[in-house]
């Protein structure tokens, strides 16, 4: 390899590129869930070992509220949710 | 002209692969969790090409309005209001 600062990315990478495909191939909405909480880590690592910039560090940190909080309302809403009588 | 960012080509074609493995399961999945998840999978692809293009403000902006669509979306199909 020519640049060993780069084996991050690349881990960061290979686990998100494995996470999509487990999400594309599982045949329940449970378990793709699970692993759409391991793509959103990976991308977050992503995000912020992309550009030596301390700003990419609040774009990381947007993009992991926002994405658990999607995840988590997506899977309580397929759980049953709060029950409106 | 500087460098935007350290990233080769291969992680820049990965993230597209990931961006449109999530917009083909979009359309072919059948239950509309499954179509929100494929949706998720496809931001979590477009966000990070926008970070290295540089536009890290629009990025923050993205990532904070998405889950809010989401979330808009689950409120007016719930799985609790119609049948369930």
């Amino acid at each position: 390899m020519e640049d060993t600062g780069m084996i991050p990315v690349y881990i960061c990478g290979i686990v998100a590129l494995y996470a999509v495909l487990r999400v594309l191939t599982e045949k329940q909405t449970l378990r793709k869930l699970v692993f759409l909480n391991v793509m959103n880590f990976a991308i977050t690592g992503l995000i912020v070992l992309s550009i030596p910039d301390i700003m990419s560090l609040f774009a990381g940190i947007a993009y992991f509220v926002g994405s658990t909080l999607e995840s988590n309302a997506i899977a309580s809403t397929y759980a049953g949710g709060v029950p409106n009588e | 002209m500087q460098e935007v960012c350290p990233m080769n080509e291969y992680i820049f074609a990965l993230l597209a692969l990931i961006a449109i493995l999530g917009a083909v399961s979009v359309y072919f999945k059948r239950s509309p969790f499954d179509k929100l998840i494929g949706l998720a999978v496809m931001m979590g692809g477009a966000i990070p090409l926008i970070v290295m293009k540089g536009y890290i403000d629009v990025a923050i902006l993205v990532a904070i309005i998405m889950p809010l669509t989401s979330i808009f979306i689950l409120q007016a199909t719930g799985r609790n209001s119609d049948d369930a």
